[in-house]
């Protein structure tokens, strides 16, 4: 039968390829699949695997805003989407982008939801009281007339539910909607998601973040490559494919990610793979662990690079971004400066590389006062890798890039340059892109290039890095902190501005916490999540991995400090 | 964050609840009337009234003022220097050494200098004070197809984007380092490679924007329904009032002269 007949089928793929018309393969190939009507379906794959590309035809950006070449069928809600027009399939399909910021059309939040149902010229009475649902919703009512650009990542995301919501699509797609927030406010995202589920709309959602999702969705496809590898409920597709999700580097939850591991030793049948937390306390519960002793010790005594004390900076009379910010940072140590949104982590940043200098307290920067330093001066002491590589790109190739580096250090033996560019170029294994326009490499290729264009020449003593994991999978996130913690080895001090908190359990030594411009912690990862206070204070979470050490020492079981990651969870099982 | 100087400032004085409409009609009132003065002395009293307006009621902080006057004044200072020296004048009216200022050349230089900046400044204030939504309600009331009428909300909306956007491009890039020997030469290529970045993220925000609107109906039917509709107000219509007695009290005072 043809599935998207069926009454029970809101949206279907039949044999749908897909290419760019600026790309020579793919994107997406002889895809089938459907959505059921109430449905919950997650959408897994890697990095650049066709993920967004699916989202963006279901409600028809592809192929009528960005166009390419199509063929089969894409039926959503009755509507072929190929004959149909974006702004006819609006009143079936709501999706909210990665960065909805760039949705916004108007000033007010009441206004912008508003919006959606204006343009469907639904009467103004219906219209308002939509308005006042959807915010109530979401939880912003009382924040219905503030403006747009002043609200705060997580109210962002929201915002962008609720006009959404306002146009009551029977399907909702929401296309990775809390990238960039920090671990609470995903949280806070994520229960919103799961209510929409419970009360019956249709959801398809793209997101790294599966903890909370696993147990509760329907479906799960997994993509790669712009092909479907597997679909069908996301126990079936763990059980028959986590292996090889692990090995494509999609990110799964910490727990289910252990099971595959001993499944893969013979250690555990593949019918006990754990999706949640509580299911991991079950399946491991009968494990022993050996005695481990805590194995991340900070290294400290090297030389005093930076120095900081009562720190103080404001953007004008009214805010304070930072208050009385005290810390040091040693030669050879990797700390991570962690927070919410707003919290005041880029600006430290800011005033540790110069663009901006203190309006209070002291700060040193190897050894002389910051008010002494030139930014260009110092950018040969500091470097820092932007979130968005693009903005510290100034030349038309990779090669020139990296040489531009070497230039500015005053290297310009024409022989020399070369070969350092080309010894560069071969450790990121971008080699075969070097005459390619910066622009124009992928995410994790572009990611890597920034580090290298801070790091050539072996100038830098202390590399800032601002959210490494933004937009990349296990693998490349794999292959970013291999290069940062090579560099590392070679004498580099790192510090890392992140939401991530798998990555600073694996990677870190040391957390700095900040929540409203003041530092409330300073210490390991390890004592950090023994502190729920401070961890509820800066809006972080513990990982899933965390919390399963702490439900399994509440059943009883005896299990080591220090198991920071899945590999010296496993190492410790006995 | 640092602060946005190009886009609306959440004050609620007394001219941000001025309709959108009577704030444009206002603009052309204060331009026209400007371009009607044959007298810097009338220009200059336009120019004191605009910033008054701007400091004391419209209450827009002085800093965002002082942010934006290079743009405000100092490139109409520019443009009033270039016509002190295309226009020849012959009446001398000082000497500095061996230079004699003529009194015709500093007549329209300082003429342009007022004109520009009167303009601009008159714009910025509209920005800083109004809602661009209403303005677009207002402008479709007035039998403006819509989509139209958005376009001059899209090009304002994006002028605090690019600021962003210059701003971020301008940190990242200063922390490279500097390769070319010559202080000019690395200052040129900078600039070269702000308005590449600027502009190839600049179009990919709009592009973004652009969809996302559409994928939200934007355009589905001729016209649309409004929650919040247009309505003028006394206030407005007493500003404008206010200026075309205050430039026709100007233009007679420089008429019996």
């Amino acid at each position: 039968m043809n599935p998207s007949s069926s009454p029970d089928v809101l949206a279907a793929f039949e044999h749908v390829t897909f290419t760019h018309f600026d790309r020579a393969a793919p994107t997406l190939v002889d895809v089938n699949l459907s959505i059921r009507r109430g449905s919950f379906t997650l959408l897994v794959g890697p990095s650049g695997s066709g993920k967004s590309t699916l989202c963006m035809l279901l409600n028809g950006i592809i192929p009528h805003l960005l166009g390419g070449e199509l063929s089969g069928k894409v039926v959503v809600d009755g509507h072929d989407v190929a004959g149909t027009q974006v702004k006819d399939l609006a009143r079936s399909v709501g999706l909210l982008f990665q960065d909805p910021e760039w949705m916004f059309a108007t000033l007010q939040v009441e206004d912008e939801v508003a919006f959606g149902p204006e343009n469907l010229r639904q009467p103004p009475e219906e219209i308002a009281r939509q308005v006042t649902a959807a915010l109530d919703y979401v939880g912003m009512a009382s924040l219905r007339k503030n403006l747009v650009w002043a609200l705060s990542g997580g109210q962002i995301q929201k915002l962008g539910l609720a006009a959404v919501l306002a146009m009551q699509p029977p399907l909702i797609v929401l296309d990775e909607p809390t990238a960039n927030l920090d671990p609470a406010t995903t949280h806070a995202v994520h229960e919103l998601i799961l209510r929409l589920r419970s009360e019956g709309k249709t959801v398809v959602l793209v997101t790294k973040d599966l903890d909370e999702f696993m147990a509760e969705a329907d479906h799960l496809i997994l993509l790669n490559e712009g092909r479907v590898l597997a679909q069908g409920s996301p126990r079936q597709i763990i059980e028959q494919h986590g292996l090889k999700m692990l090995d494509l580097g999609v990110w799964l939850p910490e727990p289910t990610e252990i099971g595959l591991q001993l499944v893969h030793q013979g250690k555990l049948p593949v019918r006990s793979v754990p999706l949640t937390v509580v299911e991991a306390v079950e399946a491991f519960g009968h494990f022993r662990f050996k005695d481990g002793s805590e194995n991340s010790v900070p290294m400290t005594g090297g030389e005093l690079l930076v120095k900081a004390e009562a720190l103080e900076f404001s953007y004008n009379s009214r805010v304070k971004a930072l208050r009385g910010v005290s810390f040091e940072i040693h030669q050879g140590e990797i700390v991570a400066i962690v927070g919410q949104n707003g919290a005041g982590k880029s600006t430290l940043s800011k005033l540790l590389v110069g663009l901006i200098k203190p309006s209070g307290g002291e700060l040193t920067l190897f050894g002389k006062h910051a008010h002494a330093w030139k930014v260009q001066a110092l950018a040969n002491e500091v470097a820092l890798v932007f979130q968005n590589p693009e903005h510290q790109f100034l030349c038309d190739t990779v090669a020139e890039e990296l040489a531009y580096s070497l230039l500015a250090q005053g290297i310009d033996d024409s022989e020399e340059v070369k070969r350092r560019v080309d010894e560069m170029l071969a450790r990121l294994d971008i080699a075969d892109t070097a005459a390619s326009h910066p622009f124009a490499l992928s995410a994790g290729a572009k990611r890597r290039l920034g580090v290298a264009t801070m790091l050539v020449g072996g100038r830098a003593r202390l590399l800032i890095v601002d959210e490494p994991t933004y937009g990349q999978d296990r693998r490349l996130t794999e292959r970013l902190m291999k290069l940062i913690n090579n560099l590392r080895r070679e004498g580099i001090t790192v510090l890392m501005i992140t939401h991530d908190m798998r990555l600073v359990d694996a990677h870190v030594e040391r957390a700095i916490v900040m929540t409203d411009g003041e530092k409330i912690f300073d210490g390991t990862p390890g004592a950090l999540f023994q502190a729920p206070e401070i961890v509820e204070k800066a809006s972080l979470r513990p990982t899933s991995l965390r919390r399963l050490v702490d439900a399994l020492r509440a059943r009883g079981v005896t299990v080591p400090d220090g198991l920071n990651t899945v590999e010296a969870f496993i190492e410790a099982m006995a | 964050m640092s602060e946005q100087t190009l886009a609306y400032i959440d004050n609620n004085s007394v001219i941000h609840r001025v309709d959108a409409l009577s704030k444009l009609l206002w603009v052309l009132v204060v331009v026209i009337t400007t371009f009607q003065f044959h007298d810097s002395i009338s220009r200059g009293l336009m120019l004191v009234a605009l910033l008054f307006v701007a400091i004391f009621v419209a209450r827009v902080p002085l800093r965002a003022i002082w942010k934006v006057s290079p743009l405000i004044f100092g490139v109409a200072f520019l443009l009033g220097v270039f016509h002190y020296f295309v226009t020849k004048g012959y009446t001398p009216l000082f000497t500095i050494g061996s230079f004699t200022v003529m009194r015709e050349s500093m007549e329209d230089g300082a003429a342009y200098f007022f004109r520009l900046s009167i303009m601009v400044m008159a714009s910025f204030l509209l920005i800083w004070t109004t809602d661009i939504r209403e303005l677009m309600v207002g402008l479709v009331r007035l039998g403006m197809p819509y989509r139209f009428a958005f376009v001059i909300f899209m090009a304002l909306r994006f002028l605090p984007v690019i600021q962003k956007e210059v701003d971020a491009v301008r940190s990242a890039h200063a922390i490279r380092g500097r390769a070319a020997r010559s202080q000019l030469r690395h200052r040129f290529r900078l600039w070269q490679r702000y308005l590449f970045t600027v502009i190839v993220n600049g179009l990919r925000k709009a592009e973004s924007t652009a969809i996302a609107i559409e994928s939200r109906g934007f355009g589905a039917y001729p016209d649309r329904t409004y929650v919040k509709d247009f309505h003028w107000t006394v206030s407005g219509i007493l500003l404008v009032i206010f200026f075309v007695l205050f430039g026709a009290a100007l233009l007679v005072w420089e008429r019996l002269l």
